[in-house]
């Protein structure tokens, strides 16, 4: 019992000075934001004078809102789509059997070969033959398509850990393909469905360069790009942007804290059953 | 009362049924199921995926300045990169930072896991929230504040050593070819440590608690636990952690560009940052060379399936 | 049994709603995004976009457009301000590539090529010579080739040693002892004694360091156009050339003095000026933006402190040939429908009316005579004088390739390296950098 305890204290002790590792920049985002400008390179690192300023200044010299608003907009469709995708080929690729299945499994795991930015110039020109270029259905796509195999990878691992006697005893018990995935497998897959979310909503949230790229019309900018345009060719107005980095994380920890519960306990879960 | 069916009775069964007869209805529903599950993931790839691949291992076989026709020059990008100093050193800088990153980000990702798992769960909980916060911003953020931090006349890093007497270690972190690719690995482990410590944390809670039990009455302690029960039980997950970190690194390109540049004098160039500089740098001078960025694509992109497929074929034999 | 069944119909439900929601919300966004998409025309007038990254006009464009829309009802102009030309050229080279480029545009290094490759217009017909004739000469020779000017310049720069009156007089250095190089590095290495660096410089990247080389070269030639000669690596100059020789092993000489901060490869663009408003140098070479920037990052105290001379020259009595070009300029499309809007625009914000206001409130420098003659800020107005008086020479390198000169030149900075041989050596870079 004390050997447990032992454990656990010696546990944290370790963890701490990480812990504190981890979050120093952000303390130091933080304490920027709200510093005056002139200070942030002189003054002592903590500020002896705090203003609030520059989160007024985000939040109006970007037109915060409607950009913020746009993320918003654009990461969860975002989400929702590449769920979809993701849940029902990763379960194909994990559970059913059909010919090519590997092939076409790694066929789909190229798109996690190619950088980024290489793409940039091909969607684009992909994009303005489609007349989709500078609509916000366009950028959808263009991330559904391109994050879709990644959760899908993830899903498959999850489902492989799916006992076949459960499907295998609904296949008994009739019913087709679809039925069986709606009413006995999806139930179980809390845990990988909130992992997908948590990734999925953070990449795209996050994303930069092709959305800068592929929509034109300043209005339709998700919050990224817009965010970075605070930073100059030779000088960057570090406390609103600290500021509108600091609004900007709020969502994901959002999410992050809700999806966190509801991935543990299904792992949990998960370990009693087997 | 529905009868209950017993374990027995499916195995009988389905063991009936394994006599595959091509397009026996079983067969063939899966077969059909399978092919519509990934029909429309396969649609996207095809068109927003694959197209714009096979563009631009097309464009790496021309020379083309992004505007008018590409000039079709066979294989003349690749044998400039074999004759490019830069270039070798990019390959070079790549495959070392990615080679330590991933080994480091494994290691620590599992170590994070398990002290995490060992703690109060309620502090766990917290301290997982942590350690995963660096992973939420994206990586252009972690290099612009760790940029900061390593500057070396106003950083935090140098003025906080100097403030506890340490001035001697004070360095130009990010300027000195000795100490920028030790400092461009403290970022990127910064960055990428909750992820992995995530995934391997949800692996630990899969594994059967009972397993421990057994071992720790056969008089096992906790580190031959791990070693016997932990790590084996985790190989699919490290497959993929592995991976995955692989296909980060050779891909990487933000933190190194924000942060260095590529420099000093391309000391941290690698093969994201180089493609980027000759596409789009300010620095590739009045001509983009997109033909030739596009070779480092697809260099790129070989490395990165040689990587996958050794882990997929590595973790099949763990199957087995 | 009963929480399954709840479990599914919740994820039915998710299912169904996802499914609608992507249709839902494909069309909401298709009908969002259509009215800019494509095209040229919105609600019968003709749109105008002007692409940049000019943050320091930010407040001002708004208000120029304003007043530009309000005299002309069949016009509009949509302007979008990037960040960092990292962040700009992407999505200008994508737009480049689709055949769409925006009408006017900050052309970057690519000015010339661009104007060669029949991608933007010819100004010198577009906005005749009259209109041109009040830019100085080195904003219009560095985007004209062949007898036809690509692009118009927008903020002139010039490059100047700033430095703080209190560390030079403390390292017993007079404000107007430094009029060669000779001198500067004597005063460095007084300097130096008292614990400073004597001039902070970036050289990363490595084009940076061109900044501060190329106008050496004009100072051994004496002769200005000599390195436009060179960037086009025309009638045969080469960076083999005596004369660019004698800059390097001037350049070296430099470096040898100790006049720069450890490290010059590694310090950007943005630590530079941090290590001299920090006063941790003395000096700092670097270009007119320096003000505007030092306004928001610097204490107050040292605003009101610090002055700025000129390069030093190479012999007493001889032209200093201070480096400046303007680096910003905008270009004009040659191919879209609504030039003749673009044009009009472009005169508009040039216009006497416009142009001075607009850059004496964002502090930056005009590249116009007329305009800098009406400059009120004092230390933008000395270093515009410079260009006035004539001492004006490049430093942008704009010729296909020129950029990969600054590699084999890093050595020179990082302290080896052989004056002949990296000679040698940038010649061969530009040359291979050109065939890309």
């Amino acid at each position: 019992m004390s050997n447990r305890w032992v454990g656990k204290s010696f546990a944290t002790f370790v963890l701490l000075p990480f812990c504190l590792l981890m979050a120093f920049p952000f303390v130091w985002m933080l304490l920027t934001s709200m510093r005056e400008q002139n200070t942030i390179f002189n003054g002592p690192i903590i500020p002896r004078k705090f203003t609030v300023t520059a989160y007024k200044d985000a939040w109006t010299s970007i037109e915060f809102p409607l950009h913020f608003w746009n993320s918003l907009w654009i990461t969860s469709v975002t989400v929702i789509g590449v769920l979809v995708f993701a849940t029902l080929s990763g379960y194909a690729f994990a559970k059913l059997q059909f010919p090519f299945r590997n092939t076409l499994f790694v066929l789909l795991l190229t798109t996690l070969m190619m950088p980024s930015t290489a793409l940039i110039i091909p969607l684009y020109l992909e994009l303005k033959s489609l007349g989709l270029l500078d609509t916000q259905t366009g950028l959808l796509v263009l991330y559904i398509s391109g994050s879709a195999p990644f959760a899908m990878f993830l899903m498959r691992a999850f489902f492989q850990t799916l006992p076949d006697e459960l499907i295998e005893a609904a296949r008994v018990d009739g019913g087709s393909e679809l039925t069986i995935f709606r009413r006995v497998i999806l139930p179980l897959t809390r845990p990988g469905i909130a992992t997908v979310v948590i990734f999925q909503f953070l990449q795209t949230w996050n994303e930069f360069l092709i959305a800068n790229t592929v929509l034109r019309n300043t209005d339709a900018l998700p919050l990224q790009p817009v965010l970075f345009t605070l930073m100059g060719q030779y000088s960057t107005n570090w406390p609103a942007l600290t500021a509108g980095l600091t609004l900007s994380v709020v969502p994901v920890v959002i999410v992050y804290v809700r999806m966190q519960r509801q991935f543990v306990a299904g792992m949990m879960l998960g370990a009693v059953k087997n | 009362m529905a009868t209950t069916l017993t374990r027995e009775d499916v195995v009988r069964r389905s063991a009936e049924r394994t006599s595959y007869r091509f397009g026996s209805p079983l067969r063939r529903s899966q077969r059909i199921a399978g092919y519509l599950f990934i029909a429309p993931t396969f649609l996207l790839f095809l068109a927003f995926v694959l197209w714009p691949i096979l563009y631009t291992a097309y464009l790496s076989l021309t020379s083309w300045g992004g505007f008018g026709s590409p000039r079709f020059v066979n294989f003349d990008n690749y044998t400039r990169m074999l004759n490019d100093p830069v270039a070798r050193r990019a390959m070079v800088v790549t495959l070392v930072l990615t080679g330590v990153t991933t080994a480091i980000l494994t290691f620590l990702g599992l170590v994070a896991a398990v002290l995490v798992n060992v703690i109060w769960p309620k502090v766990g909980v917290v301290v997982r929230t942590i350690l995963f916060i660096p992973g939420i911003v994206s990586f252009v953020v972690s290099a612009v504040l760790w940029k900061l931090i390593y500057d070396p006349n106003i950083g935090t890093l140098n003025r906080l050593l100097g403030a506890i007497g340490l001035d001697s270690l004070q360095h130009p972190w990010l300027a000195d070819h000795r100490t920028v690719l030790p400092a461009i690995i403290v970022v990127t482990v910064w960055g990428g440590l909750g992820f992995n410590m995530l995934i391997y944390f949800a692996g630990l809670q899969s594994i059967d608690p009972n397993l421990y039990e057994a071992a720790a009455m056969d008089g096992a302690n906790t580190l031959q636990q791990f070693r016997h029960i932990t790590v084996p039980s985790l190989r699919v997950v490290t497959g993929l952690i592995v991976s995955l970190g692989l296909l980060n690194g050779f891909k990487a390109f933000d933190v190194i560009f924000v942060m260095t540049g590529g420099g000093p004098n391309h000391h941290s160039e690698v093969l994201g940052t180089y493609l980027y500089s000759l596409a789009f740098g300010t620095t590739s001078g009045s001509i983009p060379q997109l033909g030739y960025a596009s070779a480092f694509s697809v260099v790129t992109m070989v490395l990165c399936t040689l990587a996958v497929i050794a882990q997929l074929w590595l973790t099949r034999r763990a199957d087995r | 049994m009963g929480e399954r069944h709840e479990g599914t119909v919740r994820r039915r439900t998710v299912l169904k709603g996802a499914v609608g929601a992507l249709g839902l919300g494909s069309a909401l966004a298709a009908c969002g995004g259509s009215d800019s998409g494509g095209g040229t025309t919105s609600g019968g007038k003709a749109v105008v976009r002007m692409w940049s990254w000019y943050g320091e006009q930010e407040d001002q464009f708004p208000k120029l457009i304003e007043k530009f829309e309000a005299a002309h009802s069949n016009i509009k102009i949509e302007n979008r301000v990037f960040g960092t030309p990292d962040q700009y050229l992407p999505a200008l080279q994508a737009a480049v590539a689709g055949g769409d480029v925006p009408e006017i545009f900050a052309p970057h290094t690519r000015a010339l090529t661009y104007g060669t490759g029949g991608i933007s217009a010819d100004l010198k017909k577009d906005l005749g010579d009259d209109f041109l004739k009040d830019f100085f000469d080195s904003a219009n020779q560095e985007y004209t080739l062949d007898g036809k000017q690509y692009a118009v310049g927008w903020m002139a720069q010039t490059f100047g040693l700033f430095y703080n009156p209190d560390l030079l007089k403390r390292a017993g250095v007079g404000e107007d002892e430094i009029e060669t190089w000779d001198d500067l590095i004597a005063a460095a290495a007084k300097i130096r004694a008292t614990g400073k660096h004597p001039v902070a410089l970036s050289c990363n990247p490595t084009t940076s360091s061109l900044d501060f080389f190329l106008p050496l070269i004009t100072q051994v030639a004496d002769d200005p156009t000599f390195y436009l000669k060179l960037d086009q690596l025309k009638d045969g100059t080469s960076y083999e050339d005596p004369k660019v020789v004698q800059a390097i092993e001037l350049q070296k000489k430099i470096v040898k003095a100790g006049v720069f901060q450890p490290g010059t490869t590694g310090t950007s663009g943005d630590q530079a000026p941090q290590i001299f408003y920090t006063e941790k140098a003395a000096m700092l070479f670097n270009g007119s933006w320096t003000p505007q920037g030092l306004t928001k990052d610097a204490t107050p105290a040292f605003n009101k402190k610090y002055k700025v001379m000129k390069t030093p020259a190479i012999a007493a009595g001889k032209k200093h040939w201070t480096a400046n070009q303007a680096g910003a300029g905008w270009a004009v499309s040659e191919t879209s429908k609504n030039k003749d809007a673009a044009i009009e625009f472009l005169k508009f914000m040039y216009s006497a009316e416009q142009y001075s206001p607009t850059m004496n409130d964002s502090n930056s420098m005009p590249a116009t005579r007329s305009a800098a003659d009406r400059i009120e800020l004092p230390i933008m107005k000395q270093m515009t004088s410079w260009l006035i008086d004539g001492e004006g020479c490049p430093h942008i390198p704009f010729g296909p390739g020129s950029v990969a000169a600054g590699d084999p030149l890093a050595k020179i900075f990082d302290g080896t390296g052989d004056p002949a041989a990296v000679a040698k050596e940038m010649q061969q870079a530009v040359q291979n950098a050109k065939g890309g």
